[in-house]
């Protein structure tokens, strides 16, 4: 039988671009090989320009998503500013690995822009905490085998925000269709300094 | 808040009693190694993270600054290497200031070997440990259970009989800091080209005695991966969109206005 | 089931152990600790120069056979003990051997059933001289005129029980535990690498170390 973090399946994929980054996810909800929802986003905005992915067991995807908003919330009042990627990256690090006996079975992935700098950052991490800072790419969830191999060929550096939207677009799409647990529609999020654009992404629905 | 939860143990144990497998935590199949050289000591490492038979990075930083002039290497568990010698480099500073003098190799050894002993080797963290302080150059390595071996070379990780059968057939006594990080080098190069689990480029620390440590990250990089002769790049608009929603970030700058300033005083007159 | 029974043959896994021959024994001027070299993880030999002869105070020191891990903690927590117990002695005076063993002892019983140590404490004090005391795993405490323990030990019981005599000169009982040692590694796998002596008496600490071309000559 399968492992818990991919029950649920779903995927999300991150990469930087020139004074840019992406995030993307796929919609999908399941249980087992049975589809329950296709709105169920897994990309979630922490202020305006940084985001954290949660791909795994749908219940800890949740249960997290609650747990960094407070977090986020008591730092914001604590700080008087907005959290930094960095900082995020290493919350959600130490907030996992305090759990290293007992895990959350997902893969997180952040991603954003500083915000004084507009300096790109992505980072993902493993069940207990393990940060991996990428300067490229990364992957998570139950099709990253087939997202490393998409991301690996088509990524570039320096790509400017429309050219990288394509590129990750087509990456997650390409990389969920060889995936049976993820799926059921996309999203993709385009930060640059001054603005952050959703798009919604037509795929197939099988 | 402090310290471990075991919260989710339970339900972990409930979920894989229904026949569900655990899932594997990113390992550092790795080769590390060092070598003590007339005045100083030299610490080496792969760089490359494995989840499964998966490469998770291909340039991860192994390693590890404890101190200043104290750094380890770290191969097994990569979230215990990584949480393990963060949580000694925060002890050791606080020690150090206490009191008021630089921290020793041995301390740093003895506070890894007995955090790592307290969790009977469920952390599973293999370091190689080694720094220069007031006492002279040392190197040394802590197993996961807690035991500690000291040498004049050592090796460690799933690379490590590779690294090991180069360090056994080139070391010799006495040697000088450049011929220390070559030997070095090449046990790793030797963990890169034979063991699966490591691969990528060298990293390398030289301590020197009164010197402060010298950090050579990717010394090596013998994989680098060929130019793409050509561009997968895709036109604008191939990907089909549904919804668009754009989101301005905007700043809000607060400029006071002063209303009835009164004039100024008149100095003179 | 007796309800006391420990599986003494259980090491956690991948644990690194010391597959060990190592020895102690009084002669004439007080007494001599001696080990094989050879640490392993498995079938890999994890450390070939290990030093198992561990010091606890001035003129005591222990053999550590079992896992690695286990001993070395123990023996850092007799050590510690000893030094704040020799802190409150009168000037001049040091602990006892049996002091030291005793406290082995006392760690060894009552954490057996997640300890995997066995152990030799050997020293020199001025009111029993040389003393060597066992303490196998499950925590009891044997005083011995000489112990030997380890993996290898069960090859040398007739050949060490046959040759050893009371009170033998210094060379005698350097080449008694030399040869003892040195047939103890040629039959045990697990054992090996260089054989290192300590030598406790009235003037002190002194060291040895015999290499494989002269032991196995």
């Amino acid at each position: 039988m399968s492992d818990p973090s991919s029950i649920n399946g779903g995927c999300a994929v991150a990469m930087v671009g020139k004074d840019c980054i992406a995030i993307a996810c796929d919609l999908r909800l399941g249980n087992q090989s049975l589809s329950l929802a296709n709105n169920f986003e897994k990309v979630f905005p922490f202020g305006d320009k940084t985001f954290l992915g949660l791909t795994g067991l749908a219940s800890d995807v949740l249960t997290l998503k609650e747990d960094f908003r407070l977090k986020h919330n008591l730092y914001k009042l604590r700080e008087e500013r907005e959290i930094e990627p960095e900082t995020l990256a290493n919350l959600v690090s130490s907030s996992l690995y305090e759990r290293r006996f007992g895990p959350y079975f997902v893969g997180p992935i952040v991603a954003g822009l500083h915000s004084k700098t507009n300096k790109p950052f992505i980072c993902g991490f493993d069940l207990i905490g393990c940060i991996d800072f990428a300067k490229d790419f990364i992957v998570s969830g139950t099709a990253s085998d087939q997202l490393y191999g998409m991301c690996e060929s088509l990524y570039e550096p320096d790509l400017e925000p429309e050219d990288l939207f394509e590129t990750i677009s087509q990456a997650l799409l390409n990389a969920v269709d060889r995936d049976a647990l993820s799926g059921w529609g996309a999203v993709v999020y385009i930060v640059t300094k001054d603005k952050v654009v959703k798009r919604v992404l037509r795929t197939r629905q099988d | 808040m402090a310290g471990l939860s075991f919260d989710n143990y339970q339900r972990n144990q409930y979920i894989c009693a229904k026949g569900h497998a655990q899932p594997k935590a990113t390992s550092t199949g790795t080769t590390i190694v060092g070598c003590k050289f007339n005045g100083g000591v030299v610490i080496a490492a792969d760089t490359r993270a494995t989840a499964g038979n998966i490469v998770a990075d291909k340039n991860c930083e192994k390693l590890h600054r404890l101190a200043p002039r104290i750094w380890c290497a770290g191969a097994g568990t990569a979230a215990d290497t990584e949480m393990v010698t963060q949580l000694i480099a925060l002890n050791l500073e606080l020690h150090g200031m206490w009191n008021d003098r630089q921290p020793r190799v041995i301390t740093a050894l003895t506070m890894l070997k007995q955090h790592l002993f307290k969790y009977q080797g469920h952390l599973g963290a293999y370091l190689i440990c080694a720094g220069v302080d007031p006492t002279g150059a040392h190197l040394m390595s802590v197993q996961a259970h807690g035991s500690t071996d000291i040498g004049e070379y050592q090796s460690l990780g799933s690379g490590s009989l590779a690294a090991m059968a180069v360090l056994e057939t080139k070391w010799k006594p006495n040697m000088t800091r450049d011929e220390a990080v070559l030997l070095c080098a090449e046990a790793i190069e030797s963990g890169i080209w034979n063991d699966l689990g490591s691969g990528s480029n060298v990293d390398v620390c030289v301590m020197e005695v009164g010197k402060d440590a010298e950090l050579l990250r990717n010394y090596l990089t013998p994989n680098v991966r060929a130019p793409k002769e050509r561009s997968y790049k895709f036109p604008r608009g191939t990907t089909a969109i549904l919804r668009e929603s754009i989101r301005e970030i905007v700043d809000v700058e607060e400029t006071v206005i002063e209303f009835n300033k009164p004039e100024a005083m008149e100095v003179d007159a | 089931m007796n309800g006391i029974s420990v599986d003494i043959n259980h090491l956690k896994k991948g644990e690194v152990s010391l597959g060990t021959s190592i020895m102690a024994v009084t002669y004439k001027d007080g007494v001599i600790l001696g080990a094989d070299s050879r640490t392993t993880t498995g079938t890999y030999i994890a450390n070939r120069v290990t030093d198992k002869l561990t010091q606890i105070h001035d003129t005591i020191y222990c053999c550590r056979s079992g896992s690695a891990a286990d001993t070395q903690a123990v023996a850092d927590i007799v050590k510690y003990y000893l030094q704040m117990h020799a802190s409150q002695l009168p000037p001049g005076e040091t602990p006892t051997t049996k002091v030291a063993a005793s406290v082995f002892q006392e760690i060894c019983y009552t954490n057996k059933d997640g300890l995997t140590a066995g152990i030799i404490c050997a020293g020199y004090d001025k009111k029993n001289k040389g003393s060597v005391y066992s303490i196998p795993i499950g925590g009891s405490i044997h005083q011995q005129e000489y112990a030997i323990a380890g993996s290898g030990s069960t090859f040398i019981y007739g050949w060490c029980d046959k040759n050893y005599k009371r009170d033998m000169e210094r060379d005698e009982c350097i080449t008694f535990i030399k040869t003892a040692l040195s047939e103890a590694i040629k039959w045990d796998g697990s054992s090996g690498g260089v054989v290192r002596m300590v030598l406790l008496t009235e003037k002190g600490v002194e060291r040895l170390i015999f290499y494989p071309d002269e032991y196995q000559a």
